[in-house]
């Protein structure tokens, strides 16, 4: 861990990435709030600067005047106010995250606003945990809706919902060809599909890449989607339509944001380590992270990695 | 040079009068009009390059409106007397019909006797904190602020009552002693207190009695219908986490919610250990599904492996991990990284 000597030093080093854990039912401009708030608080309990002098001439104009310095009372802290205050931060966030989910956010502070520009610009993967509940449908599709239908789900296996989620994963990706933004009967698209998948072009259609069911235990499953341009509800939708193709009915529970590109659950700071200390210590890591892997930021072909 | 510059233009500034800036607008134009007589009847200057045998140092530039009181701090005696003091001066510039006030009086003056007077009472060392809180002790006459302690004594508060009263809540001392008096009525006939429990609520919570009554009245009702607890326990709770009635009536059903019926904590053990209703949701609400998941979450005092309800919400989390999840801290971060 890095000692923090003085206030000044600590805020030039605060430009980058940093990756936090997103609690649910907080919304993504809370978590910035939060975050710069307890950044400021920290700043200001740091070693400030001395206090400027300031120089005063006084005496009757006629005569030979004389200069003197003296303490400047408006650079006290307690007449100036707060050294370092909110509006002092640039703060941006890479890829939305819903109020309801849960995850992986990455937030750019001061420089780092760059950054978050290009991650999303560079249309990363990310993956989620959506967890599902069947047997019950509401009209929002998530638990806090209204429930508009009940089923049973007895009939449900591991083996059915396997079978449905292949489904659905190869109709999704028949429709990542339309959105990659190249022809479809031409030679490149042949050569970049021959090479695996590809990223779609602009940031408007949500594309599925992968989903499977990672846990069953009737009535609650989990699912693992790994998407680009995804949003909250439409990973509450697709919990819907899987209950619909299994002849019953589902709602969906939680959504949890497991990776971002490269960004994992370990490096992702919960919501009581949001400190100076820890912030600056994940912006380090961050950012070792991002020179090790150079195509999260420029990704050179519309082929999709990570 | 340039920060010579750039003071010089600050002592221009800070030649000024500064108690208003309407007054200060007319001395200048006053002293303008007035040199320029003297010039047309001398009539020896002509042009602004030759040298002026006056003394014009007691002329100032035009001071423009300004948004804080930083641009007064370093002429003002009075402001620079209540830095020493430790005040906030730009917690206080966030009110300007305040700042209009303080500016218009004198240390010296207006304020020392009534600086004087609260210092009996908070300690010396409290002024600063006590000022920034509520700058307007100043303004109110030293007779009445008497009047009102007056009132507490023939109230038979104790002389350590009253300085902890007047301590915990800076505007205690503004409230005229009717309004006191019908305050600390309306909390006996509510809660059926007695003199004593009044006396002990007041001390205890003094921020309480003169909080925003209809807020009080809220919550009470919370307590009481949403929350049903009976007169006794409503009581009890008021004098043990006076807190209560002050935090907002939504967070506090939420809270409420999550221990009476998803945990399933019974009225009783709630009246043993009210401060989990004063704490953030979230933090009971990962520390009991920790628990959960690792089948400790057993809050009986009757059967074995009992853990008290305070364990949700004292301690650090690694403390708490140690003592009662009996696992290493870095199990529970893991778990906060699923949900």
């Amino acid at each position: 861990m890095v000692k923090i000597k003085n206030a000044a030093l600590a805020y030039k080093t605060l430009n980058g990435l940093i990756c936090v854990y997103k609690p649910s039912c907080v919304s993504v401009r809370q978590v910035q709030h939060t975050i710069l708030t307890n950044l400021c608080r920290d700043l200001n309990e740091l070693p400030d600067r001395p206090l400027e002098k300031r120089v005063e001439i006084v005496g009757a104009t006629n005569a030979p005047m004389e200069v003197k310095l003296l303490p400047n009372y408006a650079d006290d802290p307690l007449v100036c106010g707060p050294r370092y205050i909110e509006k002092d931060f640039r703060c941006s966030w890479a890829t939305h995250l819903g109020l309801f989910s849960s995850g992986i956010l990455l937030l750019g502070i001061n420089d780092g606003t760059k950054l978050t520009y290009q991650l999303n610009v560079a249309r990363l993967t990310r993956a989620f945990k959506v967890h599902g509940q069947l047997g019950k449908a509401t009209d929002t599709y998530f638990w806090n809706g209204r429930t508009m239908e009940r089923s049973t789900f007895g009939h449900v296996t591991r083996d059915k919902i396997d079978r449905i989620v292949a489904h659905m994963q190869a109709a999704h990706q028949k429709s990542m060809y339309e959105v990659s933004g190249l022809h479809i009967d031409s030679q490149t698209t042949y050569d970049l599909a021959s090479q695996g998948l590809i990223r779609p072009a602009n940031s408007k259609l949500p594309v599925v890449y992968g989903i499977k069911c990672v846990h069953f235990d009737p009535p609650n499953f989990t699912l693992e989607v790994q998407s680009v341009n995804e949003y909250e509800k439409y990973l509450w939708t697709l919990i819907h339509d899987l209950g619909v193709q299994l002849k019953t009915s589902a709602h969906c529970t939680g959504v949890q944001c497991i990776r971002h590109g490269k960004f994992d659950l370990q490096l992702a700071l919960l919501r009581k380590h949001w400190k100076l200390e820890h912030i600056v210590d994940n912006m380090d890591d961050c950012r070792q992270l991002l020179e090790e892997n150079e195509n999260l930021l420029r990704p050179k072909t519309a082929k999709l990695t990570v | 040079m340039c920060s010579i510059k750039r003071n010089m233009s600050h002592l221009f500034r800070s030649l000024l009068v500064y108690n208003t800036n309407i007054k200060i607008r007319k001395n200048i134009s006053n002293v303008v009009l007035a040199n320029s007589q003297t010039e047309v009847n001398s009539g020896e200057r002509k042009t602004v390059t030759e040298p002026l045998n006056q003394d014009v140092s007691d002329i100032t530039p035009y001071f423009p409106d300004t948004f804080n009181l930083a641009a007064y701090a370093n002429k003002s005696e009075t402001l620079q007397s209540l830095l020493q003091l430790q005040v906030n001066l730009s917690k206080i510039e966030k009110k300007p019909h305040i700042v209009n006030k303080i500016l218009k009086m004198d240390f010296e003056k207006d304020m020392k006797q009534n600086i004087f007077f609260i210092k009996d009472y908070i300690g010396s060392e409290n002024i600063g904190k006590y000022i920034t809180k509520n700058p307007l002790i100043l303004c109110e006459p030293i007779d009445d602020l008497q009047v009102r302690i007056n009132y507490l004594q023939s109230k038979k508060f104790s002389n350590f009552q009253i300085n902890e009263i007047v301590t915990k809540n800076p505007f205690w001392l503004m409230f005229s002693t009717e309004r006191i008096d019908k305050r600390l009525g309306y909390f006996q006939n509510k809660f059926n207190l007695i003199g004593n429990e009044v006396r002990e609520l007041a001390t205890k919570q003094p921020k309480l009695i003169t909080y925003s009554i209809q807020h009080i009245n809220t919550n009470t009702f919370v307590v009481k219908e949403e929350m049903g607890f009976n007169e006794d326990e409503t009581k009890k709770l008021l004098l043990n986490t006076p807190k209560i009635w002050m935090i907002n009536q939504k967070s506090l059903l939420e809270r409420f919610n999550y221990l009476h019926n998803i945990i399933k904590i019974p009225h009783d053990t709630l009246l043993h250990c009210p401060h989990v209703l004063l704490c953030r949701n979230f933090k009971v609400k990962q520390r009991h599904m920790f628990l959960e998941s690792l089948g400790r979450a057993q809050y009986d005092p009757n059967k074995e492996n009992y853990i008290p309800l305070k364990a949700l919400i004292e301690k650090t989390d690694s403390e708490f991990c140690k003592i009662y999840a009996k696992c290493n801290i870095h199990d529970f971060n893991t778990f906060l990284k699923t949900l």
